[in-house]
């Protein structure tokens, strides 16, 4: 026992004494001892290999907050992109929306004419039969051959009315006929829908109708369908064949009916010209 | 074993000048190679604390430049001291080690500066008291603490695949 304790205190004494001698040394020296130097001399390559390591980890834990910063910003960042981008999409529909109503409304305030505004809720885009369903019917006050409009010109004519909503037989159907005019000459004709998809003017002036490409061909107001004026289309060829008793246009449609997305049911009737009230081009 | 104390002692005299650095909180920093001291004569006994205390003082002087042998002769005397404890206090309760651990910080403190003061050290005590000694205490408590769990989870962990 006396001997741990006796080994314990020579251990700090020696410690203490080592130390002092140090001290002493250094203080005599006025400078760093020999001792020193040599504990220096195995220290600073470590020390230096340490900084470097330590400065090597810190670096790259630093890359890794970084990394995980940006990534964390990049997932938020596309979050945003992505709710931004449908927001504008659903500007850009609204928008586009809001034009196209404010030129419908815009074309109902013009006419003389009672009208019904309608959403088109359903297409046939087959060669057979080509029309839209419209989400107004009986209920509405509908009622079949009641013509169709949009701001561009006339889109057809109601052939089927179901109690909450009507189908609208478009121009180019093959079974659609409309009785027309050339705006320029007052030709008189009538417009077909082709199986093709266009549209065909037939007219049986052979000498001196003088209808020439890019004429407008408007309705004709004859008989009670359709009021006078509306724009059909316009002529892009002559289809000449000589000796033949009906001669005939192909039209271009003053509608793209693939695009339509509301159009206005002409619930009244009037005897007025109405080609004037619509604005070529829509 | 004295070999793997003596690494202990330089390692931590070692990242003291190095990685410890990193660590300061307002300018101040914990003495990591005192905390390494405490802990190895608390478990080991003075004759352990004092040579590690003495070792990793050694290095710390050389490798700060400063005058050699007074964190040496400090630190030995705080590892004796330190290691003398077990056998007077309950020393195995961190509620006991990091207070421990604390007022040891401001001993050495305390002896290092009455050391220094033999060779005209000019700074006052009060100062010194307040702005070093005293923060570095609460630093070294804060992380003995940190120490004293990770120590005593890795010893958990030791016993437990040494029971598998």
């Amino acid at each position: 026992m006396s001997s741990v304790r006796f080994r314990r205190y020579a251990l700090l004494l020696g410690v203490l004494l080592t130390s002092l001698v140090l001290l002493t040394v250094q203080a005599r020296g006025g400078g760093p001892t020999r001792a020193g130097d040599l504990l220096a001399l195995a220290l600073n390559p470590v020390q230096s290999v340490l900084a470097k390591v330590h400065r090597g980890a810190l670096g790259t834990w630093h890359t890794f907050t970084d990394w995980k910063a940006v990534r964390n910003e990049n997932a938020a960042l596309r979050a945003d992109n992505e709710r931004l981008h449908v927001q504008a999409l659903q500007v850009r529909e609204t928008d586009q929306e809001n034009r196209r109503l404010r030129r419908l409304l815009s074309l109902r305030d013009r006419l003389p004419l009672t009208t019904l505004t309608g959403e088109i809720i359903g297409r046939e885009g087959g060669g057979w039969a080509r029309s839209l369903t419209v989400n107004r019917g009986r209920a509405d006050g509908i009622a079949q051959q009641m013509p169709a409009i949009v701001p561009e010109g006339l889109v057809g004519r109601v052939a089927q009315v179901r109690s909450g909503a009507s189908v609208v037989q478009l121009l180019n159907d093959p079974t659609s006929t409309v009785g027309a005019v050339v705006q320029r000459t007052r030709t008189a004709g009538l417009v077909e829908g082709e199986p093709s998809g266009g549209l065909r003017f037939k007219f049986m002036a052979r000498d001196g109708a003088g209808v020439t490409a890019g004429d407008l061909i408007v309705t004709s107001g004859v008989g009670t369908l359709f009021p006078k004026g509306i724009p059909v289309g316009r002529v892009t060829a002559i289809e000449d064949k000589g000796s033949a008793l009906f001669h005939f246009a192909v039209v271009a449609p003053a509608v793209d009916f693939a695009r339509v997305e509301e159009v206005l049911l002409l619930t009244g009737q009037s005897a007025q010209d109405v080609a004037g009230l619509f604005i070529p081009g829509g | 074993m004295r070999f793997s104390l003596l690494l202990m002692a330089f390692g931590g005299s070692l990242a003291q000048s190095s990685v410890v650095p990193s660590w300061s909180i307002g300018g101040v920093l914990p003495d990591l190679p005192l905390i390494l001291t405490a802990l190895v004569a608390l478990r080991r006994g003075p004759e352990t604390g004092c040579l590690v205390g003495f070792a990793s003082g050694l290095f710390q002087d050389a490798a700060s430049g400063s005058l050699l042998g007074v964190q040496a002769l400090s630190r030995g005397l705080a590892g004796f001291a330190m290691g003398l404890l077990p056998g007077r206090l309950w020393v195995g309760h961190p509620l006991v080690q990091i207070p421990g651990l604390l007022l040891l910080t401001v001993a050495e403190g305390l002896v290092r500066f009455g050391l220094l003061q033999l060779f005209h050290y000019p700074a006052r005590l009060s100062e010194l008291f307040v702005h070093v000694i005293l923060p570095q205490a609460l630093y070294n408590g804060l992380v003995g603490s940190a120490c004293v769990v990770a120590f005593e989870t890795a010893q958990a962990l030791r016993r437990r695949h040494t029971w598998i």
